[in-house]
C-alpha cells in the first residue's frame, strides 16, 4: 500500500527512466535515428512536466508528499525546480539537430543522455536524504561528463569532458566527505533527522560536515571560489550542451542547495548563512570582473552566469520564505535569459555555416540581421536589470527579500556590483551596433532557434511582467512547502 | 572557542603513526645495508610499476580495446557486488526486494543490449 503511494509519487522519474532505456534501445538499433529519439525525449520530458506541474498548482507539501520513507519529496518546490529543469532540457534539445547537422547527423545518445541528466536532476531536487541526493546528482555529473565531451573530434570539447569530469569528481569527493562528517556526528542521513540532531550546539564535527557539503554543492552550482571550471567547460562543450549546463544543472543544484541548507541545516543558519553571503558576493565581484576581459562569448556568458549565481544566492542567504521565493523567481528568470542567449550564440554562423563565437565578429551586427542584434540586445540589458526588462524584475526581488531579512549591507554591495556586470553586457551591445560591421555572421538560421529566442525574448521584454503575479504565487507555494518543517 | 586539549588523543595517534611508519621505511633500509651485500644497479634501484617500464615515450601504441572491455567488465563486476547482499536477505526482505532486483538487472541488461548491438564486444 505504501510502496504504491510511492510509486504514484515517482511516476515523472519513472517515466523518465523507461523513456530513457527505450531510446537507449532504439538508438542501438538503427544508428540514424538521431531526429525521432530527439522528438521522442522531448515528448517524454514534456510528458513528465505535465506529471509534476498539479504538485505545483495544489502547493503540495508535507507527509503526503514523501515517498520511500522520507528519501524523497514531490512536493511543490520540487515541482517548480522540476519543471524549469525539463522544459530547459526540450529547449537545449530543440536547438540540437541543426547544430549537429554541420558534421553529420544528430547521434541519437544525446537526447538520451539528456534524458538520463534531467532524471537525476529530477532526484536531485527532490532528495530528502544524503543517499538520494548523492545518487541523484552522479546520475545527473555522469551523463554531463560525458556531454560535455560530445563532439569526440573536437579537442576543446575533449577537454572541457575531462576538466569537467576531473574536478566534479573532487567535488563529489568533498561533498560525500561532509556527508559522511554529518552521518557521523548526527547518526543519521535523513535531512529531518539531521535537522533534530542538529538543534542543539553545533559540534565542531557536524560544523566541518556542513562546511565540506556546502563546498561540494558550491562547485555543482560554480559559485565562487568553486567556479574555476566554468568558463573552459562552458567555452570546450558544445554549444547546445553550454546551454543546457547553464540552466537545468544549475536550477537542479540551487534547488538542491536551498533544501539541504533550509532543511537539514536549518536549525544551524547562522552557521552556513555567513557562508552563503560570502559566495553570493565573490561571485558576484568575480563574475562581473571576470567577464570584462573575455572576447569569446561563451566565455563571456560563463562568468555571467556565475555572476547571476551570485544574485540568486542572495535569495537563499535571506532564509525566509520570501528569500525562497525571490531564488526562485530569479532562477525562472535566470532560465529564460540563459536559454535566449546561449540561442542567440548558437544563431552565429559564418557563410560556410560554421559557429562564430567571438565578440570581434558580431561587430555590427544590426545592420547585417537586426532582429537577431536586437534580441540578443535584450538578452543583455535583461542581463544587466535594466528596469524596463524583465532582467530587472529578478533582481529586485532578490534585494528585497534581502532588505526584508535585514541584510541591508549585503543587497547595497550586491546593487553596486552589478553596474561593474553592466559594463560587459552594455559592451556587447555596443559592439553590436556601434562598431564598423565585420560582415562575418551571414549564414542562415533554424526555426527552432527563433521559436526559442522569440519566446525568451518576448518574456524578457516588458511584456514579462503579466507574468509576475502568477509566477510570484507559484513560487510562493513552492518557497511554502520547503519551510513546512519548520 | 574551541577545546583544542581534547584532540590530545589524536594528536598522540598521529605522533605515533609517524613515528611507526617511519621506522617502517628506515629500519629495513638499515637492516639491509648492515647485513646484505650492497651493490645496487640499474634494475634494482628502477621503480616497480605493475610490470610497466615506468618511464618510456608516451607515444608508443597501446590498444584502446582493453580499456574498453576492462570497464565493462567493471560494471558486471560491481553488478556481482550488489548481488551478494542482496542473496543472503532476499527471503527476508520479500517480493519488493526481489523486484527491485529484477529492475536494477532488467537495467543493466538494456545496458548490455545496447553496447553489444554498438559493437563494443567485437574485438575485430
Amino acid at each position: 500500500m505504501q510502496l504504491q503511494s510511492s510509486l504514484a509519487l515517482i511516476a515523472p522519474e519513472i517515466v523518465l527512466s523507461l523513456a530513457g532505456l527505450a531510446l537507449l534501445l532504439i538508438a542501438a538499433w538503427s544508428r540514424n535515428a538521431g531526429r525521432l529519439v530527439t522528438i521522442l525525449a522531448a515528448v517524454a520530458l514534456g510528458g513528465a512536466s505535465v506529471l509534476v506541474a498539479p504538485a505545483l498548482c495544489s502547493g503540495a507539501m508535507g507527509p503526503d508528499t514523501l515517498a520511500f520513507e522520507g528519501q524523497f519529496a514531490a512536493d511543490a518546490f520540487a515541482s517548480f525546480a522540476k519543471i524549469l529543469i525539463f522544459v530547459s532540457a526540450i529547449a537545449c534539445l530543440m536547438v540540437a539537430p541543426r547544430f549537429f547537422d554541420r558534421d553529420g547527423a544528430i547521434r541519437a545518445e544525446y537526447p538520451v543522455l539528456m534524458l538520463f541528466a534531467a532524471l537525476g536532476m529530477a532526484i536531485m531536487v527532490s532528495a530528502t536524504d544524503f543517499m538520494t541526493l548523492y545518487i541523484g546528482l552522479e546520475l545527473n555529473s555522469l551523463a554531463a561528463y560525458v556531454l560535455a565531451s560530445f563532439m569526440r573530434s573536437d579537442d576543446r570539447s575533449a577537454e572541457a569532458g575531462l576538466k569537467y569530469f576531473v574536478l566534479g569528481a573532487l567535488a563529489s569527493g568533498i561533498l560525500l566527505y561532509g556527508i559522511s562528517l554529518v552521518y557521523g556526528f548526527t547518526g543519521t542521513t535523513s535531512f529531518e533527522g539531521a535537522r533534530a540532531a542538529m538543534s542543539g550546539e553545533l559540534s565542531m564535527g557536524m560544523l566541518f560536515g556542513l562546511i565540506f557539503v556546502l563546498a561540494g554543492l558550491a562547485f555543482k552550482i560554480a559559485a565562487v571560489p568553486f567556479h574555476m571550471w566554468t568558463p573552459d567547460v562552458y567555452e570546450g562543450a558544445p554549444t547546445p550542451v553550454t546551454t543546457f549546463f547553464a540552466t537545468a544543472p544549475k536550477v537542479a543544484a540551487v534547488a538542491l542547495t536551498a533544501r539541504v541548507a533550509l532543511d537539514a541545516f536549518g536549525m544551524q543558519m547562522d552557521a552556513w548563512r555567513q557562508i552563503v553571503i560570502f559566495a553570493a558576493l565573490a561571485s558576484i565581484v568575480v563574475g562581473a570582473l571576470g567577464a570584462i576581459g573575455q572576447s569569446n562569448l561563451k566565455r563571456l556568458l560563463a562568468y555571467s552566469s556565475i555572476n547571476n549565481v551570485g544574485f540568486i544566492l542572495i535569495g537563499l542567504a535571506a532564509g525566509t520564505a520570501a528569500g525562497v521565493s525571490a531564488m526562485l523567481v530569479y532562477l525562472a528568470i535566470y532560465v529564460a535569459m540563459s536559454l535566449g542567449s546561449f540561442v542567440a550564440v548558437l544563431m552565429l554562423r559564418n557563410a560556410q555555416g560554421e559557429q562564430v563565437e567571438g565578440l570581434a565578429d558580431i561587430a555590427g551586427l544590426s545592420s547585417t540581421r537586426p532582429l537577431l542584434a536586437l534580441c540578443l540586445a535584450v538578452m543583455m540589458f535583461s542581463l544587466a536589470g535594466i528596469p524596463p526588462l524583465f532582467g530587472f524584475w529578478g533582481k529586485f526581488v532578490v534585494f528585497w527579500a534581502a532588505v526584508e531579512a535585514d541584510l541591508v549591507a549585503l543587497a547595497a554591495i550586491g546593487i553596486a556590483a552589478s553596474v561593474i556586470g553592466a559594463f560587459y553586457y552594455i559592451k556587447v551591445v555596443k559592439v553590436m551596433y556601434f562598431d564598423e560591421p565585420a560582415g562575418v555572421v551571414t549564414g542562415r538560421s533554424d526555426w527552432a532557434h527563433w521559436l526559442i529566442l522569440g519566446v525568451t525574448t518576448a518574456a524578457m521584454s516588458p511584456l514579462g511582467y503579466l507574468l509576475t503575479r502568477v509566477l510570484g504565487d507559484l513560487a510562493d507555494r513552492a518557497a511554502e512547502a520547503l519551510l513546512f518543517v519548520a | 572557542m574551541v577545546d583544542l586539549s581534547q584532540y590530545l588523543p589524536i594528536l598522540i595517534f598521529l605522533i605515533i603513526a609517524l613515528g611507526l611508519s617511519a621506522l617502517f621505511v628506515f629500519l629495513p633500509m638499515g637492516v639491509a645495508r648492515l647485513t646484505g651485500a650492497h651493490n645496487p644497479d640499474a634494475e634494482k634501484l628502477s621503480e616497480y610499476e605493475c610490470g610497466f617500464p615506468a618511464f618510456e615515450d608516451p607515444r608508443s601504441q597501446f590498444d584502446v580495446r582493453f580499456y574498453l572491455v576492462a570497464i565493462l567488465f567493471i560494471i558486471f563486476d560491481l553488478e556481482a557486488a550488489f548481488l551478494f547482499p542482496w542473496a543472503v536477505t532476499v527471503f527476508d526482505l520479500g517480493w519488493s526486494a526481489w523486484i527491485g532486483m529484477m529492475i536494477f538487472l532488467g537495467i543493466l541488461t538494456v545496458g548490455f543490449v545496447y553496447e553489444w548491438k554498438s559493437g563494443a564486444l567485437d574485438w575485430e
